[in-house]
């Protein structure tokens, strides 16, 4: 077993695509989405008719965070059509006669609404009994994306790439025979599993703790719990991970068909790891969310950062996904008689 | 540790590919399995060491039921392919099979020093296997199924793809084995490696058409060929068919 974890951590550290995908890739995926995610400094463009709105209104526009500008009679006949000549114009915004509020979008987006809250903002100004006063038991309303949702992305990343890296190993060594090879010598079909948890369990701790650091140190992501919670949920994410790949490679003989798979094994994943709001989910799809191991994980995660939870808030979790882990060993081990009867 | 098989079939997928073989190899003995390619040499050998299971019949490594544990630790398997670890170096390939044997470090090691020095890829030893040749391959993969010392040695087509100069080392090395007192089953499809064996089982279509002492085998022939054995056997079941 130890050589068998021991060879896995040599054979791995040979293969520079191995740990570049590692170590290197969900730091670089991570960055990415920091950018993509993060606060956004997005100004707003609204139009309005400056003859039909009352005055007082058209400053408190100006004075919110919005680039107004102002679109002749004719266009208002149109403002449809106006908007889809002018792409860089996020919001018509007109009241009419009988005082009621019109405003007319390009399309559902977060443009859209960052010019519907500004305008909201000048409206109540006007009218303080209209004014709406937010805020949040947990999190800021200022938070961007990236802050709110960062914790989705540090399950998803602990378990995706460990993953995909054990399962393809696994097949690999189907389908090159080694495994065969292996099965012909005295080791136990339970030591085989064991040997690659253990082998791709030192890399995951390795990952866990990089992932952290440069999440929360770098790129200044915020966790009112202790994140050593979080490394040892991501920890235990990326060993279910290595089950999950082995149980992978039992139903595939090339690697190209555990790409094949990803639609049945990475997707799901992805939409249940909190991504999606799981009590939105129609018909108690949500429910479903018990079968993934990835949804244990996040949940740790987020009970840990955003709600600052500790073991006795997050331990039915990691059990979780301890059972997990010990539901696949014994499943592959028997998968494993397919190449030896003993 | 005498081998004994008994009536074995075996089909996959509803094609029988070993037709109800029965034949006795004795210890301390080379024996061949030689039969064109697709004849079912793999299948056997599989069958032999435990890694699929027959159908029907049964096989025994000195009077002990397969596939079984222990025995594992007597048995040394060198497959088709090469089935080595391609990110490892030679000598960490080594290691780890010899590991799992559970050999002492000492041992171990001694024994790494030894077969790399058997094989002549001593100067090759910290070479990852992906930047190996073929041949290399096929001598670090006999390496790597002797380094235990197991008491019965299965070579499926130890020599193929492997220059002529080099397949003479080769056989002188199983020779060697053998005297160390180790029963060899090497398959292979050349025709003339027959000559370096004691014993020679023909396989045809699944079947075993003969199985005798090189010698008296050879003498059944008039060209001193065994390629005939196989002409007659597919004459007869030309008419069969
Ligand atoms: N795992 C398998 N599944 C299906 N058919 C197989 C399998 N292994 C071998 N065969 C078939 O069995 C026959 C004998 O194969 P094999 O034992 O590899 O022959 P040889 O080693 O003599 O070339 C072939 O027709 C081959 O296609
Ligand atoms: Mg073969």
């Amino acid at each position: 077993m130890i050589h068998l974890a021991k060879r896995v951590i040599l054979q791995t550290l040979n293969d520079k695509r191995s740990v570049m995908m590692i170590f290197i890739a969900p730091l670089f995926a991570l960055t990415l989405i920091y950018f993509l995610l993060g606060d956004s400094d997005y100004t707003a463009t609204v139009g309005i008719n400056k003859n039909a709105m009352p005055a007082p209104l058209v400053t408190e526009l100006k004075a919110q965070d919005l680039k107004v500008i102002y679109v002749s009679n004719d266009d208002f006949q149109h403002p449809k059509q106006y908007l889809k000549d002018h792409l860089d114009v996020d919001a018509i915004f007109t009241i009419s006669e009988n005082a009621s509020v019109n405003i007319i979008m390009y399309e559902p987006s977060k443009k859209s609404a960052k010019a519907l809250s500004e305008i909201q903002k000048a409206l109540s100004s006007l009218n303080p009994s209209a004014k709406i006063n937010m805020s949040y038991v947990y999190g800021a309303q200022d938070n961007s994306t990236f802050e709110s949702l960062g914790y989705v992305f540090l399950g998803l990343f602990a378990f995706l790439l460990v993953f995909i890296i054990s399962g393809m190993a696994l097949v690999r060594e189907r389908s090159g025979g080694t495994l065969e090879r292996l099965m012909m010598t005295p080791i136990k079909r339970g030591e085989v599993i064991l040997g690659y948890t253990l082998g791709y369990g030192v890399f995951a701790i390795i990952q866990a703790i990089l992932i952290v650091f440069y999440s929360f140190y770098v790129l200044n992501l915020h966790s009112i719990g202790n994140i050593g919670w979080i490394v040892v949920a991501m920890v235990l994410l990326a060993i279910t991970a290595v089950s999950f790949g082995a149980m992978i490679s039992v139903f595939s003989t090339s690697e190209l068909q555990v790409v094949q798979l990803i639609p049945f094994t990475i997707i799901p994943q992805v939409f249940f790891s909190g991504l999606i709001p799981l009590d939105l989910i129609p018909y108690h799809l949500g429910n479903l969310c018990y079968l993934m191991p990835v949804f244990y994980g996040v949940e740790a995660i987020k009970r840990v950062m955003v709600y600052g939870g500790g073991f006795l808030q997050i331990w039915g979790y990691l059990f979780g996904l301890i059972g997990y882990t010990f539901i696949l060993y014994i499943l592959n081990t028997l998968a494993l008689k397919k190449f030896r009867k003993l | 540790m005498d081998i004994k098989i008994s009536n074995v079939s075996k089909s996959f997928e509803k094609k029988e590919v070993i037709k109800d073989i029965t034949f006795t190899i004795p210890s301390g003995e080379i024996c061949c399995l030689l039969g064109p390619s697709g004849s079912g040499k793999t299948t056997l050998i599989r069958l032999m060491i435990g890694a699929i299971a027959a159908d029907t019949g049964h096989i025994q490594l000195a009077n002990i039921k397969m596939p079984n544990l222990k025995m594992l630790k007597k048995i040394g398997y060198m497959p088709q392919n090469d089935a080595l670890y391609d990110d490892l170096s030679a000598e960490s390939n080594l290691r780890f099979f010899g590991g799992l044997y559970q050999l002492s470090k000492s041992k171990l090691e001694q024994r790494v020093k030894e077969v790399l020095e058997l094989v002549d890829l001593t100067e090759h030893r910290k070479k990852l296997i992906r930047n190996f040749s073929g041949g290399m391959k096929k001598r670090l993969s006999l390496a790597a199924s002797i380094l235990h010392q197991p008491d019965v040695l299965f070579l499926d087509e130890p020599t193929v793809g492997i220059d002529p100069v080099l397949r003479r080392t080769i056989w002188d090395q199983f020779q060697e084995i053998k005297k160390s007192g180790t029963t060899i089953i090497v398959s292979t499809h050349v025709m003339d490696e027959v000559t370096e064996c004691d014993k020679a089982a023909l396989i045809y279509n699944g079947s075993l058409i003969e199985y005798d002492s090189v010698e008296k085998l050879l003498k059944k022939t008039n060209t001193g060929r065994v390629e005939e054995l196989f002409l007659m056997a597919s004459s007869r079941g030309g008419v069969v068919k």
